[in-house]
This record gives structure tokens, C-alpha cells and sequence, in this order.
């Protein structure tokens, strides 16, 4: 009957809906919320730094444990809780010894580290930290794949042993002069933190306990409470550095992370006016500089005059898939670097200040120095990377068979040149459009693209430019030379592992590369050979370098003073609370006396 | 008693013309009149507009940077250096093709549907009615956001929006297609002429469609609101082709680039009141046309 | 009440989640963009994490989502956890469940949702039910006029307008947050009055907009009574008006009000994503607008199929309930 049948189906469906759903079995430990056990102590404003932050795709709330990727983030006052071997003052130029008092090449050979531990170093429970959390935390990885340093220890490092309680020893199977610089020590947004072996070693899977506020850490502030609006982290009173005379006791007695989402950002550039935050995300010139005028109280980097920001460790270039046609050309590549007008951006975007860049690295005072040498001096006079010549430009386009077509623009085959720019949009959002109508000016069919799925176009190597940053040299240009090195270049199709993308292959320039790859920075020989890739990498205009990256925070003083500065160096640290070295910056502040 | 004239002319009862009645109904339906006007304006900005500005103007880098309104740039320039009167005239027009484009698609998709599924009765009806039912209480918007945030950037164009914005939104003007068809079935004068010999096509678009254009035409409007809104919304999401000055792109590019806050405010108010004079006059014409459609709904002069 | 209908009124729930269930399923998997990848990415941009093999890494963590199986199959699981309303890790946020981000996110909306529908559906409704309403006093009509003025605004306008206004130049409230920083949320006066407080200028922004649109349609049903005969024999009988007002306009003008209000709640949700976005308000609207921004699929399918969930039993429950409005259904 179609009675029967039509109410057995609707009884079915709803048997099914109702059936227990919350059936599968939930750790002791989940990421969730965490919610204060009693009321917290009362602590007033003045005591109390509150920042403004905003994490793109969300963090995983509850997830303390750095081990767990990706939900784990150190940006958002995780950073707070976990310390380092050792800090890098990028500004001093200086290494900050911290959970470590020294880390000693061996010998000449840089095949053997020692760690000597700093004696007076405790977890949040009392224990102290001991070689064999060292050990435990770099065995972790090299063995978990899923850990951000993994390859690189399961590469390079031999063995890990704990000579003593205080007293490490690393060998490497081949020589790692950088190993100690690029990952044992905390600058910026990279290296590793050393975590508690005891509390990890009883979990059924360290990559996936979250960690909340049971586990044991060494830095200065316990999370309090989570939720998706803040974070609330309250300063220990137990807090190892203030007991053996380090520091003296932080005057910041608790940290409030207020979550921004996707808050327009003048809303979130008046609630700084409105000292709602002390500091929060960075932002472009034009609203720094508003903020500057509308509350005098707040400060840039470079106090109320341009640039109002901080060189970062990321300039900006216009990338390409250097094995794709018709980027493969050398020739194409300049002719599209020939089409910027550096000048114009830095008068357009940046009001006159000098931003506009011919290098992939940063200019601190170590990489400055390697580029006003006369060596790199003399390839840039031989190749004349920062040249804007339309003319020149096109002669070379029709001399790869390009012609211009009835709209303007290069054409070959049929094709017009693809030059969409794959970009993001947060931080891109002002210069990608202005280079798109530079290019499409010059004749190359250009527009932009801030999908989430510009990332992974970079990645796959697909057509068109890259506008991303070299993540690499701070200290030397090793580290962003060889990110052109040509065993990691891989076919088209594939995806650049570790931020490659440019593909280039070239055997000249590998050896030059693996000749100095085993010798220090100061070595005169290594100067030579570096000077001589940094002309390759200008003659073949292995990608297009646009412009420096500039963090431009605001740092309210009306609560809190002493934040970094150009003339307030403290440690040398730079001024961003969210990286590794916030901690240094957050203890370091003082109270203004405001109430 | 009452003498019968001999005269063999009876009165001429002259009827006021078309035009006429409409005005008077016009003045009588004040929404809708005042809807109808904003919509002649903006229409008149826009073409006229078309003709009398460069379009290379709506695009970046084309313009002084940030200027406020002057003589020189009636709205003033945006950031990037777009003459904003000329995005504005592309921006609508462009909106207006998205509306027209979409509003078309979902209405004709209703006529066809509702009519296939009154005319033809039977299971055909029963499984259209109960699609369109089933897919009424699904957020629609919601998915259009996902579908546009999925796609490759550069598939997103004009085009590919109006289809986006059309793809589930056809569901009301099939419905009341269908509701009115079969009401019209049912009367006399579609009996009538099947009785006097006329084929089913031919009383499908001599008798019915005729009798339903005041239906349609409402559906039509309807749905180049919920297409204009759409868009919009879209783009204030920051997910429409980035590149075209359509309105909803102006106001989220100035929200990100923070115009209140560093005081260009003609930035984003100057788009920001456009779409409230056109989203305000299509809701107007909108409900306006649905009172013509329902003449219980209309009021006494 | 029969066992045929309720059968069908249930069957026709599960048909609606059915539906929005595959087509949001197949939507976002049709892009070739891949969520883990993008999220690690991000990281790699912006955390110095710095995965030599990202490949592997990709690879194992699509295993433990199953984002490696065939597409149909990845289809039944995922309509198999449905059913046991398992929605699994969220993409970028793991190891948290999708659930759980629904319920951290949620708390924050309905508040604000339910203050606004109400509001502007009692505040429109009867506004509306006036202005059409002949004997009341002209001046009682004309309130509903700059209301239905302002329906051609969106929500996200009026907001930016709002925020503009009040927040930047008066500041007279807060301008954004779901409340102050610092508080710990907890049932106490303190916080709820903080709260209430953000909670101002987004609803502002949702109910200006969208009370004149109650308004309309209230004032349309009620026109359409009017002619009714029932009102003509009781304006006949001699009932005062205020009882003719709300014993048989009212009640008869509220039905198809209702069933709009359901849909409505649709819309409003959809309103709220732009909403709370630019209130930075942590719920369900922003939680969906993050999760299609880093194409985090569980996320975005928990929370479409969620809102349907909720409108589809929120229409199942209505269709029990009209019968006790309207006599006419209950007899049929």
C-alpha cells in the first residue's frame, strides 16, 4: 500500500537521524575552548597589554602543543609560552643565549655542535630543563614527518646525545655551518622551541595532544582563557628568568589577544586610536600614517616619519615558473623586468621612501654590508637590474617572436602573454593592481589573482607571476641564493617543495653554489663566489625583484612604552609581538603611568 | 415612456488611451511611480554616461590618486587611481547586465518550467512542484558564496556571475507560473477554444501567455532584484572579478584599503548610495507590479 | 493529523537536507584547490614553518581525511556521517572537530539572530498591520514609511554606514568584538551589559534594513482581508475595532507571515556573514566566511548543512503548528 510505504520511509529517515551522534570517543584532552576554572584576578588596564591580531583561515582554539600542525600557531601568543636555545637580536647582529648559555661548532669542519644548558632554566611544574628535553625535542624531529623542522634534522643531523644534564652534542653527516643560525635559534617567525619530554613522552600521539593549559612550558605566561573572541594569558609568578636575575619581574602582568577576524581595518585602526589596543596587525603606510596623526601617543618604528615601519626578512618579487614557456626565456624575463617602473611605485605606494628593490634578500646590516661591496657593485653595473626601459622592453619581446596586436598587448600563436599575477590579497592588496596596469602598460595581458588558491598556482608552477616573497637570508645571502639551486628544481607539473617556485636549472651557477656552501660567511672566498651567483641571478633575471617588505606596526604608548624602535634597539629584536622574539618585546615593555 | 432616438449613430464611448491609464494608475501607486523614476534616472546616467566617458578611466592607475570630488573629478578618484563617475557609469551598467542577464535566465527558466508542469499535468507537475519545494528552504545565498568562493579567480567574470546569481533562484517564478496557468486552464476561454478547433501551441501564446504577462513580468522584476543583490553581495565579499568597477568591488576594495578611517570617504558612500537608490527603486517597482498583478491588493482612487 | 501527512511532512525534512547536503558536497570539490595544501601554505608563509617535502606531508594528511579516496565513495561517507551528524576535523584548524567549531562560533550568532528576527518581525508586523489598517489615525500610519524607505539597504551598507556614523565620529558605541577585552564571559550582569552593548550596531544594521519588508507584506495581507467578508460582517456587527483588529485581521493576516519568518531566517543568516565580518563578531557568519576563504570543506559543509537543518525543522515544526492558528487547515 502506498500508505505503508511512504511512512516506513519517512520512519526510516528519521531512525537514522536520531540515532546517538555524538558516539565517537573524545580525548580527555580536546581542542576546545578553555574556560577559567575560578574568576581570574582582577588586573587593571594599565597592567595589561591588549593586541589586536587576526589569524587568516583560524587557529585551532586550545592547541598549546607546538608539535600539533596545523592547527598550532606561535603568532598568537603562543609565543608567549615557549622559549628557544637561543634568540637573534637581527638589529644587534647579536645571538641572545637563552634556554642555552652557548652553541659551539666543534671544530672547522662544522660536522659537531655542542649545547651547554643554562642551569637556572624551569618548566611551569618545577622541573628543570634538562638535556633530556633537548634530546627528546629534536629526536621528535627527525622522527615525526608532520614537524616543521623534519627534513631538515632528518637531512642533516646524525645523532643527538645528552653528554651530561647540561650538556648536548649534535653531530651532523655533513658539514652544516648555518644548522645552529637557521634552526636552533629563534628569530622572526622561525626556529624551533624546546619542549617538555616529560608530558609529551606520555601521550599516545605527540602531534595530536593540543596541550590546552596541562602542559608544562618554560616561558612566562600561562594561557588563562580561550575562546574564538580572545585569548587571555596571565604572567606566572614563577617564571624561571625572574628568579635567577635575568630579567627583572615583566611590568606586563597580562596579555589579551582580541581576534580581529575579518574586521575591516579602519575599524581596527580606530579602536587603536580609541586605545582599545596597544598594538595590533600590521598595516599599510597610509593608515599608519593616519593613526599617527590622529593619536600623537602612538608610534611607528620609525616614530611619526616614513617609511613607519621595520625592514622584514621577506622581500617581495615577482616570481615565474622558470621552466614553463614562455617564461623560460631569459630574455622575456627582463623584458618583464625592463616593464617596472620602481620609481613610480615608491612615489605611488610609498610616498618617496626608498622601498623598491633589486635584491632577494633584505637589506640588515650584515646583507648591506655583502652589497655595497665592490664585487656585487660590479655586476650590478654589468647587468643593470633595476632598469625601467619600455622601448628596450619591447625590442626584446619581438626579438623572442612576440607581436603587439590590436589591443595592445604581446601576442604569439594566437596567445596573448600570460601575466596574471597570483597574489594575497591582505597584504598584496595595494601593489598587485598597480603592477598589473604597469605590465599590462607594457603590453603583457595582466591581472590579478587573490584567491586561496593563488598559493597553490605558485606551488603547481602554473602560468603566469608570483608576487612572493624570498623567506630566507637574514644574515647572509647563502640561504636566498640557494633557493635557486637546481636540485630542487623539479619538472613542470610538480609542485616546489619549500617555497622554490622559480624551477631555475642552471649547472654554472650549482657549483658555484656548492663551492661555498661549506665555508663560513666571512670567509673572503665565500664573499667572491656569493657576489658571482648574485650576477647570475641578475643576468638571467631568474625572477623579478620588486620590493622590500616593510612590517609597519602601530605601538600605542599611551599604557605601555619602551616597544622597539630605530632608536630604541633593546636586544635588537624587531618589534613584532607576534613573532618568536614577541616575548622579548612583550616582558620588555614598561608602564607609561597612564590609569 | 421613453422615446427611442432616430438617430442611427449610437455615443462613441472614446476609452482613454493605454498610456493614460497608466500614468493614472501611476499616480495612484505612488511607490511604484517613484520607483519607475529613480530607475529612468539611473538608466539615463548610464547611457548617457556611455556615450560621453572614456572606459579606460574605470580601471587603475588611470587617474590622479585619491582625489576628493571636484570639479575636475565629479566623485573623485579611489586609491588606485580610478576615476570614480566613469566606474560608477561602467559599474551600473555593468550591474544592470548582471541583473537583466540573470533575471532573464531565472525567469525564463520559471515560465518554461512552470508552464511544462501546469500544462502537462500528471507526474511531470508532481515532480517540478516538489523539486521547487524542496529547494525553497535551502540558503541560497549561503551556497552562491560557496560556489563563488571555489571557483579560479579568473573564472570569475560578469558572465559567469549572472550564471552563478540565476542558478538558484528559479524556483519562485515557476511556482507562480504554474499557480496561474492552472488556475487558466480551468476557464472558459481556454475551452472555448479548444472547443473551436485552435491547437494547444496555439492557445498557449494566444490565450494564456498573454494573460499571464502581468505574472512574468513581476517574476521578471523579482528576480533582477535578487540578482542585483546578489552580485552585490558577492562582491562585497571580495569574491566578484576584482578587476571591473562593479559596486559591490568598490566598496569592499575601499573597506580594505581602509577609506573611512584615512578620511576618503566619497570612496566608498558615493557606490554605497548608488546601490541604495537602485536596490530601493527595483524593491519599489518590485511590490509595485505585484499590487498590479493581484488587483485585490490595489487600492480604491 | 493524520499518519499520511506527517509521514510526507518528514520525508519531504529529510529530502530539503538531502538536497543541500549534495549540492554543497560537490561544489567546493569540483575546484581543484585543495585545502590542506593551501593551509600549509599559509603557514609557510606566514609561521617560518618550512616543510622540506611538502608532498609527503600533503599526502598523509589527505589519507587521514580520506580526501584520497574516489569521489563517489568520499560521497557516501560523507552522507553516512551526516546521518550521524559526524562532520569530522576541520581543514585548518585541526585537530579541532567541525562540530566544535559550530558550537564555539554558534552561541555568538543566535543572540544576536534571534533579537533582530524578532524584533523587526513584531515591530514590522504590527506596524505594517496598522498603516493598512483604515480607522487608525493617519499619523500611527505614517511611522512605517521611512522604515520601508530604508528596505532597499542592505545590511552591509547600513552597517558601514552605522559604524561610520556612531562609531567613528560620535563613538558613541563600541566598535566591534562581541565584547570588551579582557572579560571572561559568565552569567553575570557585568558581562551581559557589555555584551548587550556590542551587540547594538549589528542589530542595528540587520533590523533598519529588513523591517520595512515586514511591514510590506503585512500591510499587503491586510489589504487583501479587508475585502474579506468575515471583517465586512464584524465591522457590520458592531465590534469595537481594536477586536476586529486582532481576532480577525491579525490572526488571519499572520499565517503566511509565519511561514515567511522561517524562510526569513535564511536570509538573516546569510545577512549576518557580511554583518559580522564587519563587527568582527566571532559566529557562525564569520566562522563560514574564514572557512570558504581557506576552502576548509568540512567546516563549510558543516555549517550550510547546519543552517538548513535549522530552517528545515524550524519549517516542519511551523506546519504542526499551523493548524492550531487557522481552524480552515485543522478541519481538512
Amino acid at each position: 500500500m502506498k500508505n505503508l510505504k511512504l511512512a516506513a520511509a519517512a520512519l526510516v529517515a528519521v531512525a537514522a537521524f536520531a540515532a546517538p551522534a555524538v558516539g565517537y570517543a573524545q580525548d580527555a584532552v580536546a581542542a576546545t575552548d578553555i574556560v577559567p576554572a575560578t574568576p581570574l584576578a582582577e588586573v587593571p588596564r594599565n597592567a595589561t597589554v591588549q593586541l589586536g591580531w587576526g589569524v587568516s583561515g583560524g587557529s585551532s582554539i586550545g592547541t598549546t602543543n607546538p608539535w600539533v600542525l596545523p592547527g598550532y600557531t606561535h603568532q598568537e601568543g603562543n609565543n608567549l609560552m615557549w622559549e628557544p636555545l637561543m634568540y637573534f637580536g637581527i638589529y644587534k647582529n647579536e645571538y641572545i643565549p637563552w634556554l642555552a648559555d652557548s652553541m659551539e661548532y666543534t671544530d672547522d669542519t662544522f660536522t659537531g655542535l655542542e649545547i651547554k644548558l643554562n642551569k637556572d632554566a624551569k618548566w611551569s611544574d618545577g622541573t628543570p630543563v634538562t638535556s633530556k628535553d633537548v634530546v627528546y625535542t629534536f629526536e621528535g624531529q627527525i622522527k615525526y614527518e608532520t614537524l616543521p623542522y623534519h627534513v631538515q634534522f632528518a637531512d642533516q643531523v646524525d645523532s643527538v646525545t645528552a653528554k651530561d644534564d647540561l650538556t648536548v652534542e649534535v653531530k651532523f653527516k655533513a658539514p652544516a655551518p648555518r644548522f645552529k643560525f637557521e634552526v636552533l635559534t629563534e628569530k622572526f617567525d622561525t626556529g624551533i622551541p624546546i619542549v617538555n619530554a616529560a608530558y609529551l613522552s606520555a601521550q599516545a600521539d605527540p602531534t595530536k595532544a593540543p596541550g590546552r593549559d596541562e602542559i608544562p612550558h618554560s616561558g612566562p605566561f600561562d594561557i588563562k582563557a580561550w575562546n574564538v573572541n580572545q585569548k587571555i594569558f596571565d604572567l606566572r609568578p614563577d617564571w624561571w628568568a625572574v628568579a635567577a636575575g635575568r630579567v627583572t619581574e615583566p611590568a606586563v602582568k597580562r596579555v589579551v589577544i582580541v581576534n580581529i577576524l575579518n574586521q575591516p581595518i579602519d575599524t581596527v585602526a580606530q579602536r587603536l586610536v580609541n586605545n582599545e589596543f596597544d598594538s595590533a596587525v600590521d598595516m599599510r603606510a597610509q593608515i599608519i600614517q593616519n593613526i599617527l596623526q590622529q593619536n600623537p601617543e602612538i608610534q611607528s618604528w620609525t616614530g611619526t616619519e616614513s617609511p613607519y615601519g621595520y625592514l622584514d626578512w621577506w622581500p617581495n618579487s615577482l616570481w615565474m615558473n622558470d621552466a614553463l614557456e614562455p617564461y623560460s626565456d631569459p630574455n622575456v624575463r627582463k623584458a618583464v623586468s625592463l616593464a617596472i617602473d620602481r620609481d613610480a611605485i615608491n612615489e605611488l605606494l610609498y610616498e618617496g621612501a626608498k622601498i623598491a628593490t633589486i635584491y632577494p634578500f633584505p637589506l640588515y646590516p650584515n646583507l648591506q654590508a655583502f652589497a655595497d661591496s665592490d664585487a656585487v657593485k660590479a655586476e650590478q653595473a654589468k647587468y643593470e637590474p633595476g632598469k625601467y626601459d619600455l622601448d628596450e622592453s619591447a625590442k626584446l619581446m619581438e626579438g623572442a617572436g612576440w607581436t603587439k596586436n590590436g589591443d595592445g598587448l604581446w601576442e604569439k600563436d594566437g596567445h596573448t602573454f600570460d601575466a596574471t599575477i597570483q597574489a594575497f590579497e591582505s597584504i598584496h592588496g595595494d601593489i598587485a593592481p598597480v603592477l598589473a596596469e604597469m605590465l599590462r602598460q607594457a603590453g603583457f595581458d595582466s591581472n590579478v589573482n587573490f584567491g586561496t588558491d593563488a598559493y597553490q598556482n605558485m606551488v603547481d608552477g602554473k602560468a603566469g607571476f608570483y608576487l612572493f616573497g624570498h623567506g630566507a637570508s637574514l644574515f647572509d645571502p647563502f640561504e636566498a641564493l640557494n633557493l635557486f639551486h637546481g636540485k630542487y628544481s623539479q619538472a613542470i607539473g610538480s609542485s616546489a617543495g619549500n617555497n622554490r617556485f622559480s624551477r631555475y636549472k642552471n649547472p654554472e651557477y650549482d657549483a658555484l653554489l656548492d663551492g661555498i656552501q661549506s665555508l663560513s660567511s666571512d670567509d673572503p672566498k665565500f664573499q667572491e663566489g656569493a657576489a658571482k651567483a648574485l650576477g647570475i641571478y641578475w643576468r638571467d633575471t631568474i625572477d623579478v625583484p620588486i620590493i622590500q617588505w616593510l612590517h609597519r606596526i602601530a605601538y600605542n604608548n599611551h599604557y605601555w612604552k619602551n616597544w622597539p624602535s630605530s632608536t630604541n634597539q633593546a636586544q635588537g629584536e624587531n618589534g613584532a609581538f607576534w613573532a618568536h622574539t614577541g616575548m622579548l618585546v612583550i616582558t620588555g615593555l614598561q608602564p607609561s603611568g597612564a590609569q | 415612456m421613453t422615446t427611442i432616438s432616430e438617430s442611427a449613430a449610437p455615443d462613441i464611448v472614446r476609452q482613454p488611451s493605454n498610456l493614460t491609464l497608466f500614468f493614472r494608475y501611476l499616480r495612484r501607486n505612488k511607490g511604484l511611480a517613484i520607483g519607475v523614476l529613480i530607475l529612468v534616472a539611473l538608466t539615463l546616467f548610464t547611457v548617457i554616461g556611455l556615450f560621453v566617458v572614456n572606459p579606460k578611466h574605470a580601471y587603475p592607475l588611470s587617474a590622479a590618486l585619491k582625489q576628493p570630488p571636484s570639479l575636475k573629478y565629479p566623485f573623485g578618484t579611489d586609491f588606485f587611481g580610478r576615476n570614480l563617475l566613469v566606474a560608477m557609469v561602467i559599474g551600473m551598467w555593468q550591474t544592470a547586465l548582471i541583473g537583466l542577464l540573470a533575471g532573464g535566465i531565472g525567469t525564463a527558466i520559471g515560465v518554461l518550467l512552470g508552464f511544462t508542469s501546469a500544462y502537462f499535468g500528471g507526474w511531470i507537475d508532481a515532480t517540478i512542484r516538489t523539486v521547487c519545494q524542496i529547494l525553497t528552504p535551502i540558503p541560497v545565498l549561503l551556497i552562491q558564496v560557496v560556489v563563488a568562493g571555489s571557483l579560479d579567480k579568473r573564472d570569475v567574470t560578469i558572465l559567469t556571475m549572472s550564471v552563478i546569481v540565476a542558478m538558484l533562484a528559479w524556483m519562485g517564478p515557476t511556482l507562480v507560473v504554474r499557480a496561474q496557468v492552472m488556475t487558466m486552464k480551468e476557464r472558459q476561454f481556454v475551452s472555448v477554444a479548444k472547443l473551436s478547433g485552435v491547437s494547444d501551441m496555439g492557445i498557449i501564446f494566444k490565450e494564456i501567455l498573454p494573460n499571464l504577462l502581468p505574472f512574468i513580468a513581476a517574476s521578471f522584476v523579482g528576480q533582477v532584484f535578487g540578482a542585483v543583490f546578489a552580485s552585490f553581495y558577492l562582491a562585497v565579499l571580495g569574491l566578484g572579478p576584482l578587476r571591473e568597477p562593479l559596486l559591490g568591488n568598490l566598496i569592499w576594495a575601499a573597506q580594505n584599503q581602509g577609506a573611512f578611517f584615512n578620511g576618503w570617504w566619497w570612496w566608498p558612500l558615493i557606490p554605497s548610495f548608488a546601490m541604495i537608490l537602485i536596490l530601493g527603486a527595483l524593491a519599489l517597482v518590485n511590490m509595485g507590479l505585484d499590487e498590479l498583478a493581484n488587483p485585490r491588493v490595489r487600492r480604491t482612487e | 493529523m493524520n499518519f499520511r501527512v506527517i509521514a510526507k511532512r518528514l520525508l519531504f525534512f529529510v529530502l530539503v537536507v538531502w538536497a543541500a547536503s549534495t549540492i554543497v558536497f560537490f561544489v567546493p570539490r569540483l575546484s581543484t584547490r585543495n585545502a590542506i595544501r593551501e593551509r600549509f601554505g599559509e603557514l609557510a608563509r606566514t609561521g617560518g614553518f618550512s616543510p622540506g617535502d611538502i608532498e609527503k606531508l600533503i599526502a598523509s594528511m589527505n589519507q587521514q581525511f580520506g580526501l584520497d579516496k574516489p569521489l563517489l565513495d568520499q560521497y557516501w561517507q560523507y552522507l553516512n556521517n551526516i546521518i550521524h551528524l559526524d562532520f569530522g576535523y576541520s581543514l585548518s584548524k585541526y585537530p579541532t572537530t567541525v562540530t566544535e567549531v559550530i558550537a564555539q562560533s554558534l552561541p555568538w550568532t543566535i543572540g544576536l539572530l534571534v533579537v533582530t528576527t524578532v524584533l523587526s518581525f513584531v515591530i514590522g508586523t504590527i506596524l505594517g498591520a496598522i498603516s493598512a489598517w483604515p480607522k487608525a489615525p493617519a499619523w500611527l500610519r505614517g511611522i512605517a514609511t521611512p522604515f520601508i524607505l530604508l528596505t532597499g539597504v542592505p545590511p552591509v551598507i547600513m552597517g558601514i554606514l552605522l559604524v561610520f556614523f556612531i562609531g567613528f565620529r560620535l563613538q558613541w558605541l563600541p566598535l566591534g568584538g562581541a565584547y570588551s577585552p579582557g572579560l571572561v564571559p559568565g552569567w553575570n550582569w557585568t558581562f551581559f551589559f557589555d555584551l548587550m552593548q556590542h551587540q547594538i550596531l549589528p542589530a542595528l544594521s540587520l533590523i533598519l534594513g529588513s523591517v520595512g519588508g515586514w511591514v510590506l507584506s503585512m500591510r499587503g495581507m491586510g489589504v487583501t482581508i479587508q475585502g474579506e467578508d468575515y471583517v465586512n460582517y464584524a465591522e457590520h456587527k458592531g465590534l469595537s475595532g481594536l477586536t476586529i483588529f486582532r481576532d480577525y485581521y491579525l490572526r488571519n493576516a499572520l499565517l503566511p507571515q509565519v511561514t515567511g519568518f522561517a524562510l526569513a531566517l535564511g536570509t538573516v543568516v546569510t545577512s549576518a556573514v557580511v554583518v559580522e565580518g564587519l563587527f568582527g563578531l566571532p559566529g557562525i557568519g564569520t566562522a563560514l566566511n574564514l572557512a570558504i576563504r581557506a576552502n576548509d570543506f568540512p567546516v563549510i559543509y558543516g555549517i550550510v548543512i547546519f543552517i538548513t537543518l535549522a530552517i528545515a525543522l524550524l519549517m516542519l515544526i511551523l506546519e504542526f503548528v499551523y493548524p492550531l492558528l487557522d481552524p480552515r487547515i485543522r478541519d481538512s
